[in-house]
């Protein structure tokens, strides 16, 4: 059997994560006796999956090069750069190249059961099938032409919310498309670790040669993020629709408007 | 004596038109008994071999002559339950209004020893035809039954048709007595069902028959749909980059390659990262030709809709106009789905023909000596009919007005389709700035070619960029923020909504027209006129009634699985499929009819069973919102 040192070793040596050993060993005890037979490498996988599942506040250990500052949505900050590795999980995200609006037209039409393929309306319920879940949005995906649940076409780019291991939360963005990056792909409570990353105004500028997916998510969150997706963007619209702009994610933004002003 | 031959036409003046080339000019015109339109036409011609020449009949019908009804008893409103409208039994019998024509096919009939079928070549017309080969079998039941096959009325082409005639399609007649059965049997259950009981919700509707049409109802839907979106939209705040260079006394504008964000901050510091880089890098430099591709060869759903767009005509008074032109036998038949001409059509002696005329006579001159090109080939083959072309020059002085532009436009695009593509040499620069990509794009149009005879499509030359050279460093003159607001989508055109019910099987190509004009004339939609001049619009809008029809039968069918509301294309799609089914010989009439009237019962029978939601929708539009 392997020791809970060789797991946390293996792990952090292939996905830069550090398991907490208070974790790790309540992951030994409570696994049953036929995983703990099995051979180290598939044990470790069973770990890493867990871990992946989990919430990192929980599952990691810190140390101050993997956690991000803690003044790290500082607006007023031009640039910096985060060495790491630090590892992070997605609380949110957003679509920002494509409107709310638009965003919940596609959801109604995967609601009704269809979907636009050119100027065509497609079913993509199969008729006579008495399939029991068509109507609670499952059960949909195995047609090709069907969009996701989620009812976005997935341009992008996306903003993200992350949290590292410590609890610190920060606005990070897709400079650049990352694969596994989209509505329909990232859960929530999914896994990424931020190399050499820059931060600029508070914001983690995100590209594939910084941020390493690791992907997971966290069930407890993923759910109902789903599920309320209609009424957040809903109520963004309606809130939009009073304020004019869109400032939602960081509250404390005005200073950096002054500072920026300067320059237009 | 010579061998009698009948033959029988849709239309009277496709008759005449007919007789005219086959007896090179020379019959005898007979009124018939009853009717004033229809005339018979006697001539000799000789139809080779196994006929020869033979004394000829041509007569015609006036479309369709048979009608299908309930038998008696349940043709009053109140006489049986809606429901039963579902297996009533029903019977084909003779218009009462084209009696006269009937029998006159019976009397020429019984001495002919063969009946030529010159009915339209499509499916109505082949239905057409089995009505009069079941009228002259009543006198005649040995005759012979042929039929002509043609898509135009040019005399060569007619000449052709008639000595060498092709067999009556079953499979296409039986495909139309299918579906004039099921849209009788479904739109009187549910006209009857859905009548009785919203008459009592409101005064407006007390006198008033609220028809249902399996195509009508989707054709509304999509009103609706559009209507409602505009209605609901909500304008959203977008910020973008915008970059301008100086050069050469130039202004250059760059579009940026994210277009617009969603996210005033990102943006902002977007921009503020290109600020810090100060200079921009030219990464690419583009110059290739660029063409823009002359049109396809016409079809009908493209004629109807170029046409409102480009003739601000109605699609329902388009068809009726090339109708016309078709049957003075200007141009070729009017309803084809075929955008590719076959390779046995002599397109250059058709581009001849337009040679006398004086806005572009002198272009087809020029196509002729040398500047043809073979036309390009589209993905449609109805194996019927043609593209729509011309067959010959008309001057226009013999032409009202609707017709002179329904003519131009079917003449100046068969030109562009035998032109060349328009030549022009694109610039294409990007630049990257800081970690943004922008873009610059020049056009100059060096040969127009088709663009010359196609007015219709513009393409023109852009500002002309200045010099760049790949991998040279340069500052921005200006780099800013713009800021805009999402739009809602204009309401329903009619050209649009042509091409929605085309993508989604609703109706065919001859039909959409009517379904249209049938929904404004029941008036569930209206049309609202906006803009003047070259701007105008004629938007399609919902009235009030025609809102809560759609609302009511979504209502109907909302949370139960797999109903699907009749506003929807999708049940209408199901049918036409059947239909192409029964044409192909893979299904029967009977199995499609049956198939078709279940999947149509089963929502009848949710709406009988939830009328409440239909009758709340009607509440809510018509007496709370009134």
């Amino acid at each position: 059997m392997a020791s809970s040192e060789q797991i946390a070793a293996q792990i952090l040596n292939t996905k830069s994560l550090a398991v907490s050993q208070n974790w790790l060993n309540t992951f030994l005890t409570t696994s049953n006796s036929a995983q703990r037979n099995l051979p180290a490498s598939a044990l470790t996988k069973t770990a890493l999956f867990r871990v992946l599942a989990s919430d990192f506040r929980e599952s990691l250990s810190t140390s101050p090069s993997s956690i991000l500052p803690v003044d790290i949505f500082d607006p007023t900050v031009q640039e910096r750069r985060i060495q790491g590795p630090v590892p992070v999980q997605v609380l949110d995200i957003e679509d920002i190249g494509t409107s709310l609006w638009s965003q919940v037209e596609a959801i109604e039409r995967v609601e009704r059961g269809e979907a636009i393929r050119g100027r065509e309306v497609v079913r993509t319920i199969p008729m006579g099938d008495d399939n029991e879940g068509a109507d609670n949005g499952n059960g949909r995906t195995n047609n090709p032409a069907a969009p996701n649940a989620s009812g976005s076409s997935g341009y992008g780019p996306h903003r993200l919310i992350i949290q590292d291991a410590a609890g610190t939360k920060t606005v990070a963005f897709e400079m650049k498309s990352i694969e596994g990056i989209s509505l329909e792909k990232l859960s929530i409570g999914a896994k990424l670790v931020l190399r050499n990353a820059t931060v600029a105004r508070g914001m983690v500028l995100l590209n594939p040669g910084c941020a390493t997916l690791l992907g997971g998510k966290i069930d407890a969150l993923d759910r109902p993020w789903k599920q309320d997706r209609k009424k957040r963007l809903l109520e963004r619209i309606s809130t939009l629709q009073v304020v004019g702009a869109v400032q939602l994610c960081l509250a404390n933004n005005n200073a950096h408007w002054a500072t920026l002003n300067c320059y237009f | 004596m010579a061998r009698k031959i009948l033959c029988v036409a849709e239309k009277p003046a496709i008759a005449r038109a007919v007789a005219t080339h086959m007896s090179g000019g020379s019959f005898q015109t007979h009124a018939i008994r009853g009717n004033q339109y229809v005339k018979n036409y006697e001539f000799e011609f000789n139809f080779g071999a196994p006929w020869g020449n033979c004394s000829v009949t041509m007569t015609s019908v006036i479309g369709h002559l048979t009608g299908l009804d309930f038998e008696r008893q349940y043709k009053g409103w109140l006489s049986c339950p809606p429901g039963s409208l579902f297996e009533a039994p029903v019977k084909e019998e003779v218009d009462k209004d084209k009696l006269p024509i009937a029998e006159n096919i019976r009397n020429q009939a019984r001495y002919s020893k063969a009946l030529f079928i010159w009915t339209d070549c499509d499916r109505e017309g082949e239905h057409i035809g089995s009505e009069v080969r079941n009228q002259a079998k009543t006198s005649n039941s040995r005759i012979e039954v042929r039929r002509a096959r043609f898509s135009n009325t040019e005399r060569a082409h007619v000449l052709q048709a008639a000595r060498e005639p092709v067999e009556l399609d079953e499979f296409q007649a039986n495909a139309v007595a299918a579906r004039i059965e099921l849209d009788l049997r479904i739109g009187a259950a549910f006209t009857r069902l859905q009548t009785l009981q919203l008459q009592a919700v409101s005064e407006i509707l007390k006198e008033k028959v609220i028809s249902y049409g399996s195509c009508q109802f989707p054709t509304l839907g999509f009103v609706v749909d559009r209507y409602l979106r505009v209605q609901n939209f909500k304008p959203e705040t977008f910020w973008g980059i915008k970059l301008m260079l100086q050069r050469e006394g130039k202004k250059v504008n760059f579009l940026w390659k994210r277009v617009h964000l969603f996210d005033r901050a990102a943006v902002i510091m977007m921009l503020e990262r290109c600020l810090l880089a100060k200079k921009a890098k030219v990464t690419k430099v583009n110059q290739k030709p660029k063409s823009k591709w002359r049109p396809l060869p016409l079809t009908t759903v493209d004629l109807q809709m170029m046409g409102s767009r480009f003739l601000r005509l109605d699609s329902q008074t388009i068809m009726k106009v090339a109708e016309t032109l078709y049957t003075k036998g200007f141009i070729s038949y009017p309803r084809t789905e075929t955008d590719q001409f076959d390779k046995a059509i002599d397109l250059k002696k058709l581009v001849e023909k337009q040679y006398p005329d004086n806005r572009w006579g002198q272009y087809a001159r020029e196509l002729i000596d040398g500047k043809f090109r073979t036309p390009r080939s589209g993905s449609h083959n109805d194996k019927a009919h043609p593209p729509i072309h011309p067959v010959s020059w008309v001057n226009p002085s013999q032409l009202n007005e609707n017709e002179k532009k329904v003519y131009e436009f079917v003449t100046r695009r068969f030109l562009a389709c035998c032109s060349d593509d328009a030549k022009g040499k694109g610039t294409e620069i990007e630049i990257l700035y800081g970690e943004e990509m922008f873009h610059a794009n020049g056009l100059i149009v060096l040969e127009k070619n088709y663009l010359e005879v196609y007015v219709y499509d513009k393409w023109e030359s852009s500002q002309q960029l200045p010099n760049f050279e790949k991998d040279e460093m340069f500052e921005p003159t200006e780099a800013n923020i713009s800021e805009g607001k999402t739009t809602a989508p204009g309401y329903l055109t009619e050209p649009e909504l042509i091409g929605l019910m085309d993508a989604n099987g609703i109706g065919t190509d001859a039909t959409m027209a009517e379904h249209i004009a049938k929904i404004k004339e029941r008036e569930y939609v209206v049309v609202n006129k906006r803009g003047s001049g070259r701007s105008k619009i004629e938007e399609l809008i919902p009235t009030r009634l025609g809102i809560a029809l759609v609302e009511g039968y979504d209502n109907v069918v909302a949370g139960l699985p797999n109903s699907i509301s009749l506003s929807k294309p999708f049940l209408r799609k199901e049918m036409e499929l059947r239909m192409l089914e029964i044409c192909a010989g893979s299904k029967t009439r009977q199995e499609v009819v049956q198939q078709s009237l279940d999947m149509y019962r089963e929502v009848f029978i949710h709406t009988q069973r939830r009328i409440a939601m239909l009758k709340t929708a009607c509440r809510k539009y018509l007496v709370e919102q009134a």
